[in-house]
């Protein structure tokens, strides 16, 4: 392995800062209705790492988020993301850029947000945000793989609802490469989580049951228009924990289990984030705007 | 130039000019934005309750401060909470803005936060009075 091919998950991992805020989502898959605030960006390093299966090698996938609230109703993302796989090689594995909208303006029993990202990665890329059609890894080295563009369209329907401090959010996915003619593939994600106290101290604690979170997602595929259905498909069912380390930032942790004969045996995710309140104002300042 | 990094310079610009556009909003109130007679009329269960309201200021400082500076003065587009057209709303109303936001004027929704610290929020927020202006010297 080169070691300029280490350099950037290396980097990307390194770049994990400390911060959560009890009431972050503690998902990795599933997407809430609850938009990053306008003005604050967070910014997010994770990892995924895959256990070896029986056709499937072990990987960490290490991948960075930098998350806008652009408005109240409208949440902007930057992805970079790599893959390395042990006795083969590591790979810039592409970055992706979503953007989410809210189109109710008040909270309602369910709450709909509309996702449109476009993707521009390769087939090395292993960090599993989503998981459509039929999955499975072919066992082709990394260098190969990531010499094959995926250029892709993804849209998701997301539904969620706060019911007695519990959330419950169910995400429908539907994507399309448009380098490959794979058809429409589809995909789902489904959370629930809930802060493990619901009052705040009034003091600044670490260890307080208020600054953790948890809950439980299951995500999978659904074929294509090309196979639809539950054949050759992956699902993994995955407990999930964040906890509020700072004022500003938080760790996530995820052991995915798969349910199915199709991928890594087991997913485990982890990930740090750091929100920066009012960074569009100090930027905005920068160039001359109103702060 | 590869295409791929004409798009994604494309991509950044927007996104810098997006931060910079979305700034230059003012305060103003907004007389649609008023809570259903149902939830103006909810009593805040935590009225009085001083351990309920130090978490209140934790949870003002970090999710309010922002916007509404941390005495609650205001900044630039955000009300400033002192105000009496503010203070005079009741506990139900204000619990009702916290939760769902003004979301086209700037003001998220706050119902990730649990019912109980929406609440300790509203008790906070009864704590914010304007500074005299003159010293009655």
């Amino acid at each position: 392995m080169k070691i300029s091919n280490c350099i950037l998950p290396a980097l990307l991992l390194v770049g994990c800062a400390p911060a959560l805020r009890a009431q972050e989502s503690p998902y990795f898959v599933t997407y809430d209705h609850h938009l990053e605030e306008p003005r604050n960006l967070e910014v997010d390093t994770s990892a995924t790492i895959g256990s070896p299966g029986a056709s499937q090698s072990a990987f960490i996938a290490p991948y960075m988020e930098l998350e806008y609230g652009v408005k109240a109703w409208w949440t902007s993302e930057l992805y970079i993301e790599g893959q390395s796989t042990p006795g083969d090689s590591t790979a810039f594995t592409g970055w992706r850029f979503e953007n989410r909208f809210r189109p109710l303006f008040r909270e309602h029993r369910i709450n709909p947000v509309l996702y449109f990202e476009y993707e521009n990665i390769n087939e090395a890329s292993r960090i599993f945000k989503e998981i459509v059609g039929n999955t499975g890894d072919t066992g082709e080295p990394v260098a190969e793989l990531s010499k094959i563009r995926a250029h892709e369209l993804e849209t998701k329907l997301i539904l969620s609802s706060d019911v007695h401090n519990w959330n419950f959010a169910e995400n429908f996915i539907v994507e399309k490469n448009l380098s490959e003619n794979e058809g429409f593939e589809f995909g789902y994600a489904l959370g629930l989580s809930r802060p493990l106290a619901t009052m705040a101290s009034g003091e600044n604690c670490r260890f307080c049951r208020e600054n953790f979170a948890a809950g439980l997602e299951m995500y999978g595929g659904l074929g294509s228009t090309l196979s639809f259905g539950l054949h050759n498909t992956t699902h993994y069912l995955a407990p999930v924990l964040s906890w509020q380390v700072s004022e500003n930032a938080s760790i996530r942790f995820s052991p995915a289990v798969r349910l199915t004969d199709i991928g890594s045996p087991v997913l485990f995710r982890i990930g740090y984030s750091y929100e920066v309140r009012g960074f569009g104002r100090k930027v905005a300042h920068l160039f001359g705007g109103k702060g | 130039m590869k295409a791929s990094t004409i798009v994604l310079s494309t991509i950044a610009a927007l996104f810098l000019a997006s931060i910079v556009a979305a700034q230059n909003q003012q305060s103003k109130s907004d007389p649609k934005w008023v809570a259903p007679a149902d939830a103006a009329a909810k009593k805040n269960p935590l009225a009085g309750n001083t351990d309920a309201l130090a978490g209140g200021k934790k949870l003002f400082m970090r999710h309010c401060a922002e916007c509404h500076n941390e005495d609650g003065s205001g900044l630039q587009d955000a009300a400033n909470l002192q105000l009496p057209e503010v203070q005079k709303q009741t506990d139900g109303s204000i619990f009702w803005k916290i939760t769902n936001g003004n979301v086209k004027a700037g003001m998220p929704p706050f119902a990730r936060l649990s019912d109980t610290e929406r609440w300790q929020i509203v008790s906070f927020v009864r704590t914010l009075k304007e500074e005299p202006t003159g010293s009655g010297k």
